[in-house]
């Protein structure tokens, strides 16, 4: 691993080099012209070497650095992946404390930020109203003398530097430097932070984000706190999360409170469906404040529930009480919670303070920005300078940020990307991507996590902090305080044991030590009086949330995460209108009817969707779609913020469940963009469960998915005999516990191969083939498989962006690849609904139980890939071989012999096989899916596949190659569990484990023999590689029957 | 034609010089390595050619380094995007360069001497060819 960045101009072939076009136009000039026209009727490729190779690089060979994702505030350790020069993949960094080896889909899209085709080329200045490219030197004299300006006239005062949120050295930087120039701190602000969460914590415990041990807990109570969603971060409470699940004899039961079941809600044991804003009196209820009966009268939930409820909690030995804020009285509620924490003993036990998140320390709140907004509406701003936010559109539009802007005489935006925000700019100075530059994070006290350049910069952009350093110079108030070259020299000089230490430090990615000021709380502004949501008038309350792959909408012009469909929903580049099946059916809507939600800031119509996890009083809509300025990909779908009324929490942050609005039928239709077939398994036992106390008594509880009401009652209660089992559950519960159906024979094969390839193929060779085990090969001696424990997997879809970014899978969603379809009015989406999905692995995502989201009402995700059968029902049917099973176990797709029959896809029991239709990977078509340059962000191990050839996963077999010519290189045998999959390695619950079944040593192994092991479809004798662990479900000790 | 008669003869014939001098990453890589500018100029800051159609040729070269332009060079390998062909695993199993690249030190220009097609492959990953080898003749070995 490099120390530091040498990043070089990428080499070797040149697509975009002397087209042919260009070189005869060159050989024209000459005088054998018509003669050399003849002979070179060949496409001429051209092949360019580095001018100078560069230090430490291999071409071919990877170059690995270790750097920060910036994608959230949790500041994840990534290992960023170079291949001649160019960042190609990202993957968590094992050693980093925050994130251990794990990274989310949003950690993995960085990239598609990096390579975004609509980023800044360059500087940009405002002339005659119009945006105008310059070049930076008259930037950065642009910038340094609306500096001098606007202190000569005495307004340093009324500047505003917005930043967005982040930990480590910068702030503090920030801080001195806006301080040279007499202008006031900046605003640190994250639109996706829960700030009265963050207020409350600061108030009860000290920190802002104390650390939540699932481990300690029994029984987890998430009021509307989506830990796996969207509240905090992300990574590492999944992966606690998980780990605490896994353990299945002392894992904590979750019941999730709130109006709508989120990621983290679908992922309870028990979800109470209560009104929104009527959290605190569940809160009450719990602390023994308020009686059962006037508990369900406020929150629409039976008192018996309740009461069981409440029976639980008290009874529970260690218990943790987590609140997300949304409501006008968010404050209270989180102070309210964490005082019940207090007295149930939980705080040390499982909400540990000590081993706080630094990462959301500090911040503004949105109230500050409200109240900036006044400001620069009243003329009291004189200059406003951005980085990294978007205020414009993360704010309620009712705020009116957007507007007051106006009024600011200059504005500044170090923006990557065009946004809301920086479109309003009047100088733009676009920042590096934070793969491109250099920084530092703060995760967890006492550790700096070092952010280093990965490439050298895609386009004519500069880091901010570079820029700060460049205009002070420029200063002579400040030039002589600013002597370093750049932020690196800057960082240097206070990194504890300086260069050296660094150059040390910078392989792990990690230092020990903190390099950022010591950080107050903000206090609170002075916040505008709410209204309670009762008082407003509407027929159904309305909640806005964020959307989990989306966030505040920073990810919205990444056609990954626009693509992979919602982990809840499976609504991909739309917006919808969430409402209960019961209340949709009273008021006559199906999925895709027309609505209008009308409050008192605005009217919006979208599609409504049929969601049971929606409490039947609610619409629900989440954010991050439907920019107007923010890139090609990011105008899918509609801003909810749009319509939001502004409404504030006692701590300043936005109430996102503030209001009722009017929900009416709109007339009209749009299609549902969505990849999901049926959200039920009609008991085909795809996604398993077993609940627990089956699992500890050995007994066979094989809950195969039912396939409507009736079942689920048939099948209530752990005792109910085998025998009753209504699907298949009687041959099932035979075999439990492990049953031998999944034992791995090395090289077992189809009957296809055995007979095209193997040792019937020629009776005379001495040579049996590859697919005997004693070949000299070896090749069968091995047989790749995959166990997924579905007590882990939490359907995040970190694993899908994972696959994306390692395979070179396309997008299909964006509204130009098919024209003049426009299923929600944006056009996105078209080719999803003619089930063009590119995918190689989804996340299935099966509903149990009561269609209107009732007590019984749950949820499984099944990650969904190529189940590489031993014998597989595609391999038959393919006229030309192109699908057949190699000798290690894959089912192989050959894209060369591929002629597009299709017959395997139709064949394929698990539908995991995907036609190209229309080219995506080829530049020349319209439906090419990799704009420059987010084609440089293809793995150069993988083909990029053309039209009218079928493609599914391979198991990574690029991977498996590579380490085997590793090993060859090395002279050695493959180390047990020596590599893994893009989508195992990615994984936050750990929940996809790959690796040789035949070998004993390998991790797989061990987990495919688990009780809880069992194949799908296995009644079809597929023989599948893939081992799905079921489902753990924990059903409350209080309620018979009850899940 | 090349934008500099580089001559393979020259080099590897006369000079004896060894394949991985320039294509230094054939045996660690996929990629064989293409020499950059910077390694030709090595040694042709010093070394000028001794005939003038040489000397010609090398003062085009230094052109381009002056420029700092890389060479321009014309492909005459190409295996389909579809194939993976680990130099290095071929390398270190002894087949020699000219195994696939026929003659290399006797050609005046490159060209291609094998068919580079599947069965001229297999022949030899089957033990066909003298001296033979053997290797994996699964298509996922390569096609991926």
């Amino acid at each position: 691993m490099s120390t530091e960045q040498e990043a070089s101009p990428p080499t070797g072939t040149a697509p975009h080099g002397v087209k042919r076009r260009e070189f005869l136009k060159v050989l024209g000039v000459g005088t054998a012209a018509t003669t050399m026209l003849g002979c070179a009727s060949e496409k001429v490729e051209r092949l360019i070497p580095y001018l100078v190779s560069p230090d430490q690089t291999v071409p071919g060979v990877s170059t690995y650095y270790a750097t920060t994702c910036r994608e959230c505030s949790a500041a994840c350790g990534v290992i960023a992946e170079t291949r001649d020069g160019r960042t190609i993949k990202l993957e968590g960094n094992p050693d980093h404390p925050v994130n251990r080896g794990a990274l989310c889909a949003r950690g993995q899209a960085a990239l598609q930020g990096l390579y975004n085709p609509d980023r800044y080329r360059g500087p940009m200045v405002r002339r005659n109203g119009r945006l105008e490219s310059v070049v930076w030197d008259e930037a950065l004299q642009i910038f340094a003398q609306k500096l001098g300006e606007t202190r000569s006239r005495g307004g340093a005062g009324n500047t505003v530097f917005i930043n967005q949120h982040e930990s480590g050295s910068f702030p503090g930087f920030l801080d001195t430097w806006l301080a040279g120039f007499g202008m006031p701190a900046h605003l640190s602000y994250d639109a996706g932070a829960d700030h009265a969460v963050i207020a409350a914590n600061l108030q009860s415990y000290g920190v802002a984000w104390p650390r939540l041990d699932f481990h300690a807990a029994r029984l987890v109570v998430s009021i509307g706190a989506d830990f796996l969603d969207s509240w905090g971060a992300l990574v590492p409470q999944q992966l606690d999360f998980a780990d605490s699940r896994a353990d299945h004899d002392n894992a904590p039961r979750l019941i999730y409170v709130g109006p709508r079941r989120s990621l983290t809600g679908l992922n309870a044991d028990q979800w109470i469906d209560c009104r929104p804003g009527s959290e605190m009196s569940i809160v009450r209820m719990l602390a023994g404040q308020l009686p059962v009966e006037a508990a369900a009268q406020a929150t629409g939930v039976s008192a018996s529930v309740l009461d069981a409820f409440g029976r639980e909690f008290t009874a529970s030995t260690s218990s943790m009480v987590i609140v997300g804020g949304g409501g006008v009285d968010g404050l209270e509620v989180a102070l309210a919670a964490n005082a019940l924490n207090q007295s149930h003993g939980n705080v040390g036990v499982t909400i540990k303070p000590n081993e706080g998140h630094l990462g959301f320390d500090r911040m503004a709140a949105p109230a500050e920005l409200r109240a900036l907004a006044e400001r620069m509406n009243s003329g009291g701003v004189s200059l406003l300078m951005v980085r990294g936010a978007n205020p414009a559109f993360t704010l309620p539009k009712s705020v009116g940020f957007g507007g007051a802007m106006a009024k600011v005489p200059f504005k500044v935006s170090f923006s990557s990307y065009p946004d809301e925000t920086s479109e309003l700019a009047d100088l733009i100075l676009p920042d590096h991507h934070p793969l491109e530059q250099w920084g530092d994070a703060e995760p967890v006290r006492g550790t700096i996590s070092l952010q280093q350049p990965t490439m050298d910069p895609v386009f004519d952009t500069r880091a901010t902090s570079d820029v700060l350093i460049a205009a002070a110079k420029k200063d002579p108030g400040s030039a002589a305080r600013y002597a370093m070259a750049d932020y690196r020299s800057w960082l240097i000089s206070r990194f504890p044991g300086g260069a050296a230490g660094l150059a040390t430090a910078l392989p792990r990615g990690i230092a020990s030590g903190s390099l950022g000021e010591p950080t107050t709380a903000r206090p609170v502004p002075p916040v505008r009086a709410a209204t309670p949501i009762e008082q407003s008038s509407g027929n159904m309350y309305l909640v806005v949330y964020p959307h989990p792959l989306l966030g505040d909408g920073r990810g919205a012009n990444k056609p990954w995460l626009q693509e992979i469909p919602d982990p809840v929903t499976k609504i991909c580049w739309q917006t919808v209108a969430e409402m209960n099946p019961a209340t949709a059916e009273k008021m006559g809507l199906s999925n895709g009817d027309l609505v209008t939600v009308q409050t008192s800031a605005g009217t919006l119509t979208l599609p409504v969707l049929r969601y049971p996890g929606t409490q039947r009083d609610t619409v629900a809509i989440g954010t991050g779609r439907g920019h107007t300025h923010a890139g090609r990909y990011a105008k899918a779908g509609f801003n909810p913020l749009e319509i939001l009324p502004l409404a504030e929490d006692r701590a300043g942050g936005v109430a996102f469940v503030s209001t009722k609005a009017n929900v009416s039928k709109a007339g009209g239709y749009a299609q549902i963009v969505t990849t999901e077939g049926s959200a039920r398994q009609h008991g085909r036992g795809i996604g398993q469960a077993i609940a627990i106390a089956d699992l500890q008594g050995g007994r066979p509880g094989h809950d195969t998915g039912a396939s409507n009401v009736a079942e689920v009652a048939a099948n209530a209660g752990p005792e109910a005999p085998a025998g009753e089992h209504p699907e298949g559950g009687a041959e099932h519960s035979e075999e439990m516990p492990g049953d031998a159906s999944h034992q791995f024979l090395p090289g077992l094969r189809s009957p296809v191969a055995n007979d095209a390839q193997g040792e019937q193929g020629d009776p005379r060779s001495k040579d049996n083939g590859m697919y005997d085990p004693n070949h000299w090969s070896g090749m069968a001696k091995r047989r790749w498989a995959m166990t997924v424990d579905l007590s882990r997997c939490t359907g995040c879809a970190a694993c899908v962006s994972a696959c994306y970014a390692e395979n070179n899978i396309p997008t299909v969603g964006a509204d130009w690849q098919v024209g003049k379809v426009l299923p929600d009015r944006t056009g996105f989406g078209a080719n999803l609904l003619r089930s063009r999905e590119m995918a190689w692995i989804r996340i299935e995502r099966y509903y149990e139980g009561g269609e209107d989201g009732g007590a019984d009402f749950d949820t499984r995700f099944v990650p969904m890939m190529c189940q590489h059968c031993g014998n597989a029902p595609c391999e038959p049917v393919c006229p030309v071989y192109a699908t057949y099973h190699s000798p290690d176990g894959l089912n192989v797709q050959v894209y060369n012999r591929c002629v597009g029959t299709r017959y395997c896809s139709n064949n394929c029991p698990y539908k995991v096989r995907y036609f190209n239709w229309f080219g995506y990977g080829e530049p020349a078509r319209s439906q090419y899916a990799f704009p420059e340059p987010l084609n440089w962000q293809l793995n150069p191990d993988v083909t990029v596949r053309g039209k009218g050839v079928m493609e599914k996963c391979s198991f990574c077999v690029q991977r498996i190659r590579e380490t085997e010519d590793r090993a060859a290189a090395e002279k050695r045998p493959l180390k047990p569990d020596e590599f893994t999959t893009a989508c195992a390695a990615g994984c936050p619950s750990r929940a996809i484990v790959f690796g040789d079944a035949a070998d004993e040593s390998w991790t797989v192994t061990q987990l495919a023999k688990d009780a809880r092991a069992y194949h799908v479809f296995e009644e079809l004798n597929t023989f599948t590689a893939v081992v799905y662990l079921k489902k753990v479900t924990h059903p409350s000790p209080t309620i018979a029957g009850g899940t | 034609m090349q934008p500099v008669a580089f001559r393979h003869t020259i080099h590897v014939d006369t000079l004896k010089m060894n394949c991985l001098y320039c294509h230094f990453s054939a045996n660690k890589s996929f990629d064989p390595g293409l020499p950059a500018v910077g390694t030709c100029m090595g040694c042709h800051t010093v070394v000028s050619g001794a005939s003038p159609g040489n000397k010609a040729e090398i003062q085009k070269l230094a052109a381009y380094w002056n420029k700092k332009e890389p060479v321009p060079w014309v492909r005459i390998h190409k295996l389909p995007e579809y194939v993976h062909f680990p130099h290095m695993r071929h390398v270190n199993a002894g087949v020699t360069c000219q195994t696939c690249h026929g003659q290399i030190q006797n050609m005046k220009q490159v060209y291609q001497a094998s068919s580079l097609n599947m069965g001229w492959c297999i022949n030899c990953h089957i033990g066909q060819t003298n001296p033979p080898f053997r290797a994996r003749y699964d298509c996922s070995s390569c096609h991926y």
